[in-house]
């Protein structure tokens, strides 16, 4: 199903973060036709890791091993969480089918498998996590074991102290050292920044003086943990490098975000979907959205972030939100209250401004602004003011769904991939395609 | 007039020509414009222009110079590629100033010769010598035209001096057609001739001849009655056939002078006892005179310097050209610096390059005319005379480095010229010697000094400054301040930046990141920025705007500064001051 226009498309994707990406290409998997409009910029602070559902429930901040028994445990007692709506079997479909797609595109994860891993943060706190790339997994072996192991990081970079990790960890980890040691070629800079030590590594020199570096203290470590810069286009030829001069496993700890990692998935996703015939608008943004009920088709103007590309129009049969929350600005709060930006679609919120925080800030249960959003009905569209959907064809996906916490339940991916996979199902069921289920 | 005045002017113009043109000639081996000219001496270039016409005799390239002759320099191949009605035109003023120089002013030398029995006041002679002067006219009419078609909206470069030859080539031609005008309609003519032809001057007597001249010829009789009767002219006829016939056909064919004897008609009685037709025969010889003396410094020096460049690019061509079959010789500093010389002397000023110039929109944005091509190479002569950079001169200066360096080298002006001037390799000359002449690029002179030297400066002069509503027209994003609100400092665009990514040492590298940058105009403190070197090595690589998770047009703003740099730092910039 091919638009016979250029400007014209099966499904138009508004959003280009986690779920807008998913949606993208589950749409192209499905034989879709598909525009995607937004910057990808917000994937930049992401970690790379792939949350599916780490804490249930939130205000017990209760940690789990296995993701699947805790979206069971969800869907019994909060069914109108999003995650509740889609099926296991499908969640497990949505996240084979991104990271195969994601390793095509030269970013591979390890095996998902069926339970939450736990890794080392570059605070030295441990984050648990399901989908983890495959530059970073020693980590997570090390973390179970604790075997003797160096954490080493480079003089001028300010978002990495392995003495902070070692520090933290130190007293149950007694094997664990730290180094710091001079970026190769960087020796008088005052400051480094991730992405460019990471593409420095790229070049075999840099990465020989590395390794010869990092030789002379490895001491009886059996692992090297080292902040997330290991290449960028050609991580893993640099990942395996370090490997094999080093001899021992090689590991990346995620940085603070926007990181390399972040840069990384940003790249894969572009790539992914280049690769399926996903037409991109990444310098765009929708300024209206409006709906032909005769003709079925939604009409979208868009105009670039630079200005002066104003008044381009794009057609679509079927349209997906993924524009996120408050910082994606899929939701606008202002003193009223929060709409929906594009549409100004009713928002679930709290009654008024008073009741969007708890009195304490880090109150474990959350704040009922972190679970506001878009109603939507079962097949994945939100819902106008009548309480209907707000068109036959619209459909929401990703965090601008009410009724969830995704930072506090770490979910934010499994929220973007399975809802994206689930709605992508219905828009397929919808213009008459496919549905992969 | 007296052979001796006429033969002493002839010489005169003669002489001064010659030494003007040898004058002008040895320009293109004392001129330099460039620093690699610049190090060349005098003998070495003269030298190296001689060695290069050896080799090129020498070489299989001679056989490109007789083609080129015909079609680029006779059939203005070039020229009617750019512009058929200006083609036409030039090739009317060519071909009917040659063929009046030859049959009319060099007569006596040419004409004669070849064709027996020519007298001035026969046909066809009568007629081409209205036909040529009219091609010349109406040649210099479509020029003129094609000229002000064509215009740019921006003054024209053209010098005074050419103006003046312009007017001094009409004077000769409307000279011409009055003094035969008024030789046809006067009376006091015919009586010099009838006396020297009949042997009487009597009026009564020539009565039958005068009716025939004044019916037939158009002499303006006064005290002739009309009208006249036909018997009379019969009997005029036979004694025209004996002693005028020879020399005289009816002037009718004289289809400019003619007409205007006519109406001179009137007053011919008038203009003959003024002695019209000495003093109108000197001004159209003098005029001549004057032309032929002020050549070497007039646009018809181009007669001269057009052929040359036009015959030197077919022998020995600077770059590839279209078709061309033999590799191209590089070309030694000494040449080159000759033949931009030579290329400030060929312009002919015709302004084809301003039409084509890809800037000509950002110079009527600027009011800048100094951007375009034909003004450039005027800049470009005064830079190498010594006149641009004279004291009280500094805002042509300025403006000349201001169309210099906004140049964008895309070389449709060398393309399109059709004289064949390599326009591109003289603006990059140009350039350089505008830098050692203490007028850099923007990039050089905003780099001479640190981001806050510059910043106190501007504190010093106009007073502190923020940008505000008043800079929306020129700066519309740096005096927003939505622009760059949203910024949350992630570095995303400091980490993407391959500028950044490739200054290691902080005594050559970025003083700012682009990140900061953004954080000092949030801050109110975008003087601190205008002169740092962040914003003017930026690439424009775009790569933070488009990672940028906030959408910020980063890279937007690094150029708007730059210019806004320009702006206000070259309102306090001391002039002069060396990089």
């Amino acid at each position: 199903m091919t638009g016979a226009r250029r400007d014209s498309f099966d499904v138009a994707v508004i959003g280009a973060g986690m779920a807008g990406m998913a949606a993208a290409l589950f749409a192209a998997e499905r034989g879709l036709s598909c525009i995607q409009i937004g910057n990808g910029g917000s994937l930049l602070f992401a970690s790379g890791l792939l949350d599916l559902l780490g804490v249930h429930p939130v205000a017990e901040r209760r940690l789990w091993q296995s993701p699947y028994a805790a979206l069971a445990a969800l869907a019994r007692e909060q069914p109108l969480h999003p995650l509740a709506r889609v099926d296991a079997h499908s969640i497990r479909a949505a996240f084979e089918s991104f990271v195969t797609a994601l390793a095509a595109a030269g970013l591979a994860y390890a095996p998902l498998g069926e339970r939450n891993r736990k890794l080392l943060t570059s605070i030295g706190t441990i984050k648990t996590t399901f989908g983890v790339p495959l530059s970073m997994v020693a980590g997570t072996g090390v973390l179970d074991a604790r075997p003797p192991c160096l954490l080493v990081d480079f003089r001028g970079l300010r978002e990495f102290s392995a003495a902070q990790i070692a520090a933290t960890l130190g007293r149950s980890w007694p094997g664990l050292r730290h180094q710091r040691i001079e970026f190769p070629g960087c020796e008088g800079a005052p400051e480094l920044y991730a992405a460019h030590l990471a593409r420095a590594l790229e070049t075999r020199e840099t990465r020989a003086r590395t390794v010869a570096l990092v030789q002379p203290l490895l001491g009886d470590a059996q692992a090297v943990g080292f902040p997330a810069v290991l290449g960028l286009a050609r991580a893993r030829e640099v990942h395996a490098a370090f490997e094999a001069g080093l001899g021992v496993p090689v590991f990346e700890i995620p940085t603070m975000p926007t990181s390399v990692p972040g840069l990384r998935l940003l790249s894969a996703l572009e790539a992914m979907l280049s690769a399926r015939g996903v037409r991109r608008r990444h310098q765009a943004s929708v300024r209206a959205l409006a709906f032909d009920a005769h003709a079925g088709t939604a009409t979208l103007e868009l105009e670039g972030i630079s200005g002066g590309a104003g008044g381009e129009r794009v057609f679509a049969r079927a349209v997906v939100l993924a524009t996120g929350r408050f910082t994606g600005r899929g939701l606008t709060a202002d003193r009223g209250g929060v709409r929906e930006s594009i549409l100004g679609l009713p928002v679930h919120q709290p009654g008024s401004r008073e009741a969007w925080h708890q009195r304490d800030f880090l109150d474990p249960s959350g704040h009922a602004i972190n679970r506001a959003g878009l109603e939507i009905d079962d097949a994945w569209r939100p819902l106008g003011a009548s309480g209907k959907p707000a068109w036959p064809r619209l459909y929401a996906v990703g965090s601008i769904l009410a009724h969830q916490d995704w930072m506090r339940s770490k979910c934010g991916s499994g929220l973007a991939i399975a809802t994206a996979w689930a709605a992508m199902d219905q828009v397929a069921l919808a213009l008459g395609g496919t549905g992969a289920g | 007039m007296s052979p001796m005045i006429f033969q002493t002017a002839l010489y005169a113009s003669l002489v001064l020509c010659a030494l003007g043109l040898a004058w002008r000639v040895s320009a293109w081996f004392r001129v330099r414009v460039g620093p690699d000219a610049r190090a060349v001496t005098l003998s070495r270039r003269v030298a190296a222009v001689f060695q290069g016409i050896a080799a090129t005799l020498a070489s299989r390239r001679v056989f490109q110079i007789p083609g080129a002759f015909v079609l680029d320099v006779l059939l203005q191949r070039r020229l009617f590629a750019n512009e058929k009605l200006r083609w036409f035109g030039h090739l009317l003023v060519v071909v009917g100033f040659t063929l009046l120089l030859l049959m009319h002013a060099l007569w006596a030398s040419v004409t004669v010769k070849l064709f027996q029995g020519y007298q001035p006041t026969l046909d066809p002679y009568l007629f081409l010598r209205n036909l040529f002067g009219t091609m010349i006219l109406v040649g210099v009419a479509l020029l003129l035209y094609g000229r002000w078609r064509r215009r740019t909206g921006l003054p024209q470069a053209r010098r005074r001096i050419d103006a003046a030859f312009v007017a001094l080539l009409a004077f000769v031609l409307v000279t011409g057609f009055l003094l035969e005008a008024h030789k046809i309609a006067s009376p006091r003519a015919f009586y010099r001739m009838a006396e020297q032809f009949i042997g009487t001057t009597d009026a009564e007597k020539l009565m039958p001849l005068r009716a025939l001249w004044a019916s037939e010829f158009g002499v303006a009789f006064a005290d002739l009655k009309t009208p006249i009767a036909p018997h009379l002219v019969q009997q005029g006829r036979e004694l025209h056939r004996d002693a005028c016939a020879f020399c005289h056909t009816p002037p009718a064919s004289a289809f400019v002078s003619y007409p205007v004897a006519q109406i001179l008609a009137p007053v011919s009685g008038l203009l003959d006892q003024v002695r019209a037709d000495i003093w109108l025969l000197y001004l159209h010889v003098f005029a001549c005179f004057l032309g032929l003396a002020s050549l070497p410094f007039t646009l018809f020096f181009h007669v001269v310097t057009a052929p040359i460049s036009l015959l030197v690019n077919a022998a020995a061509p600077q770059r590839e050209l279209p078709g061309q079959t033999f590799p191209t010789p590089t070309l030694s500093s000494a040449v080159r610096a000759s033949r931009r010389a030579l290329a400030l002397d060929a312009c002919v000023r015709c302004g084809i390059c301003d039409m084509r110039c890809s800037v000509a929109p950002l110079a009527r944005y600027l009011g800048n005319p100094g951007l375009l091509p034909a003004h450039m190479l005027q800049a470009t002569a005064a830079l190498a005379d010594g006149s641009l950079l004279r004291p009280g001169r500094e805002a042509g200066a300025l403006r000349a480095a201001e169309g210099a360096f906004l140049c964008t080298d895309c070389g449709r002006c060398t393309s399109r010229c059709p004289v064949g001037l390599d326009l591109a390799d003289l603006w990059e000359a140009a350039r350089g010697d505008l830098a050692a002449a203490g007028l850099p690029a923007p990039a050089q002179w905003v780099q001479a000094r640190a981001a806050l030297a510059w910043a106190e400066s501007l504190e010093a002069g106009p007073g502190q400054y923020i940008f505000s509503a008043a800079d929306a027209w020129s700066a519309p994003l740096s005096a927003d301040r939505r622009t760059f609100s949203r910024c949350v400092q992630c570095q995303t665009c400091t980490n993407v930046c391959p500028v950044v990514a490739h200054s290691i040492d902080s005594e050559h590298g970025v003083d700012l990141t682009p990140q900061k940058v953004m954080n000092l105009l949030r801050l109110g403190l975008g003087d601190l920025t205008l002169g740092s070197r962040m914003v003017w090595d930026c690439a424009s690589c775009y790569q933070c705007q488009e990672h940028c998770p906030e959408g910020i047009r980063v890279a937007d703003i690094m150029l708007e500064l730059r210019a806004l740099a320009v702006h206000r730092l070259g309102a306090v910039r001391s002039l002069g001051e060396r990089s």
